[in-house]
């Protein structure tokens, strides 16, 4: 059969935000394909050095709409290091509880898009609603379900008392059990296993190669998850365990992004037990002395990776994001080869897309 | 005369079809709804939705058939109607003949053959996409579902579906002895209406719309409808091909039961669109080939020893 190309975006069924990729195709056989991004770039970086520190804040939890929280907390950490301002626990163990909550809806609600590509809609629409679960103790505790506000430099902006707790702890029971329940189906039902395995495997040196990292990286054996690696109080007081697969294909990331949710409850339960008492927030100067400072976090998708330079004012003089998703998404024309066309939707949501993130 | 218009037109043939496949669809959607969690349509929903796409603007891209993709759907809508026509419903049929079997399997397979040209004639790449799709579809499931239905005609000794049927009343319901033929019936059924889990000529996230990418307003409409009548007539004909079980004299009752058993096997479908992953096209013709083939085969040589 001859060669063709099709498109898959600017605008498809298959992609929730704009990114174009080209795919050669003979017959149902997939020959190769290019990429490429930028359809949703907003110049936040350069946007930042246009306002001070607090407005930053507010502008850096626009860069994505899922891990909207790792963003701020991973700029308001880069701000309190310069200006050498001891943040207070109980802020840090509340920050940690929010990126928890985090990486659990951002988690469920790629399951549920692997889910909908294979076609199997009905653990997309459960998936979804479970997420809500999560969604729910965000909105009950900062306010906001997706765009939280919660960071503040030098603290956050909302406190937890009593009457949280039951609610908190009812939800994040149901979702335990939600959960074990969808792993239980993940790794039985035949058809989803012949969907995701054995498809588009990537090795270990391919992911280093690229420096991918988070759950992709560790679906490939990877050992690397910035929680344990570099630690940011509190996760140096935290126990919890590093998933990681040998396959590299998209079941495994599945597999891994399903075990991490547990990790995350287990993570949410700790932080709700050890919750140090105190004051939530410290006042912070208004001008940030000069200087520069790298901060590493793990978002849901993998290493957030967040350079701020100061010249004394109270506007940054430059803020570098880079964001997990970009080393991801350039996996992908090296994926899209010697597969099918059928293979293309568990492909692209093999690596978790979030074009919002990688274009900034 | 009139008593031929009435059959063509109002029951059981065009209107009572029409409504059928409309509530059929409704009651798909709902029951998928209510295993996913969801709240469902209305049951207006399906009737809004034609009514709504017949008032849409009409369009198809330069350089696609006006007349052939006028005609394509119309043809899979007259061929299920006409299928329909023959089907027994609750043991009524106004027109029988031998061999009548033979030519609703025929005119149930027009739709997929017009699905396949509806896509190739097309310029859109996914159109072409779906259409080839839909033509190897078509040889992993079609082999397992003549010779699945085959199976109770050879053991009731008769091509015409009332012979089947009567002949049902007294050796007993084909699903008794057949259970393996029904289930490959219903897979065969699944794979001919392109529903989930075997919707790959038209999966959303690869082939966007399949064939029926490029087509808009009636012209969808009419394929909307023509797929909805032919996952009716497909029900109505495994219903009295295995679900026959005695001879019921009162009407009412017999519509009663035909009914329920309508429902089950909606049921059944439902519950296989919600429960299982679409498959690639290897996958199915591996399953086709490899599976469902050889185990149609063994169920007949299982009927052909029975009758002996």
């Amino acid at each position: 059969m001859s060669k063709i190309s099709i498109p898959i975006g600017p605008q498809h069924p298959l992609l929730k935000e704009p990114l174009s990729m080209k795919i050669d195709i003979s017959g149902e056989k997939v020959l190769g394909g290019s990429l490429r991004l930028g359809y949703v770039h907003r110049g936040i970086e350069r946007l930042a050095q246009k306002r001070n520190y607090v407005q930053t804040i507010h502008l850096v939890e626009r860069v994505c709409g899922i891990c909207s929280h790792i963003h701020t907390t991973t700029f308001c950490q880069a701000v309190e290091s310069l200006l050498k301002l001891e943040v207070p626990p109980r802020a840090q163990y509340l920050r940690a509880l929010m990126c928890e909550l985090e990486r659990i809806h951002s988690h469920l609600l790629w399951l549920g898009i692997l889910a909908k590509h294979v076609g199997l809609d009905t653990i997309f629409m459960h998936t979804w609603h479970d997420r809500e679960l999560a969604l729910d103790v965000m909105e009950e505790i900062t306010g906001g379900r997706v765009l939280h506000g919660a960071n503040q430099i030098g603290g956050v902006r909302f406190d937890l008392d009593e009457s949280h707790f039951p609610m908190i702890y009812a939800n994040l029971e149901k979702l335990r059990s939600q959960i074990s329940g969808l792993l239980d189906i993940l790794e039985n039902e035949p058809a989803l296993i012949a969907r995701t395995k054995g498809v588009a495997p990537v090795s270990q040196k391919t992911i280093r190669q690229y420096g991918v990292a988070g759950p992709v990286a560790r679906a490939s054996g990877v050992d690397v998850d910035m929680r344990r690696d570099n630690p940011l109080p509190p996760y140096d007081q935290l126990k919890f365990s590093v998933v990681t697969m040998p396959d590299g294909d998209a079941w495994a990331r599945t597999i891994v992004r399903a075990e991490e949710i547990r990790e995350s409850l287990n993570l949410c339960e700790m932080i709700l037990e050890d919750l140090p008492d105190g004051e939530v927030s410290k006042r912070a100067p208004r001008n940030v002395p000069e200087g520069e400072v790298i901060i590493r976090s793990e978002a849901p998708r993998g290493e957030l990776f967040y350079y701020l330079r100061s010249d004394g004012t109270d506007q940054p003089a430059r803020l570098k994001i880079r964001t997990p998703t970009l080393a991801a998404l350039c996996l992908l024309p090296v994926q899209m080869s010697d597969i099918q066309v059928a293979d293309i939707p568990v492909v692209l949501a093999g690596v978790d897309l979030c074009v919002a993130c990688a274009d900034r | 005369m009139f008593e031929a218009l009435f059959y063509l037109l109002i029951f059981p043939g065009g209107f009572f079809l029409v409504l059928v496949g409309l509530g059929f669809e409704w009651l798909d959607r709902k029951l998928l709804a209510l295993f996913q969690r969801r709240v469902g349509p209305p049951w207006y929903q399906p009737l809004a939705d034609l009514i709504k796409l017949f008032s849409k603007e009409d369009l198809l891209p330069k350089g696609g058939n006006e007349l052939v993709a006028t005609l394509l759907p119309l043809i899979s809508l007259c061929a299920v109607l006409v299928a329909g026509l023959y089907v027994p419903i609750a043991g009524f049929t106004p027109y029988s003949f031998e061999g009548d079997l033979i030519v609703i399997l025929f005119l149930m397979s027009v739709p997929t053959l017009a699905y396949y040209l509806a896509g190739i004639i097309s310029i859109g790449i996914y159109s072409i996409l779906g259409g080839g799709r839909s033509l190897l579809q078509y040889f992993s499931y079609e082999v397992p579902f003549l010779i699945a239905l085959s199976g109770p005609a050879v053991l009731a000794r008769s091509w015409s579906i009332e012979g089947i049927l009567t002949a049902q009343f007294t050796l007993g319901s084909f699903v008794l002895f057949q259970p393996l033929g029904f289930i490959l019936a219903l897979v065969g059924l699944i794979g001919k209406l392109k529903r989930d889990p075997l919707d790959i000529p038209s999966a959303k996230s690869e082939v966007v719309g399949g064939s029926l990418t490029e087509f808009s307003g009636g012209k969808l409409g009419f394929w909307h409808l023509a797929m909805n009548i032919q996952a009716v007539v497909g029900i109505f004909l495994i219903i009295n091909l295995f679900l026959g079980w005695t001879k019921l004299a009162n009407p009412f009752v017999a519509i009663l039961v035909f009914f329920l058993e309508f429902l089950v096997i909606v049921g059944m479908l439902s519950s296989a669109s919600a429960i299982f992953a679409r498959l690639r096209i290897d996958q199915l013709a591996g399953l086709g080939w490899r599976i469902l083939v050889p185990l149609s085969l063994a169920q007949i040589l299982f009927v052909i020893l029975m009758g002996v």
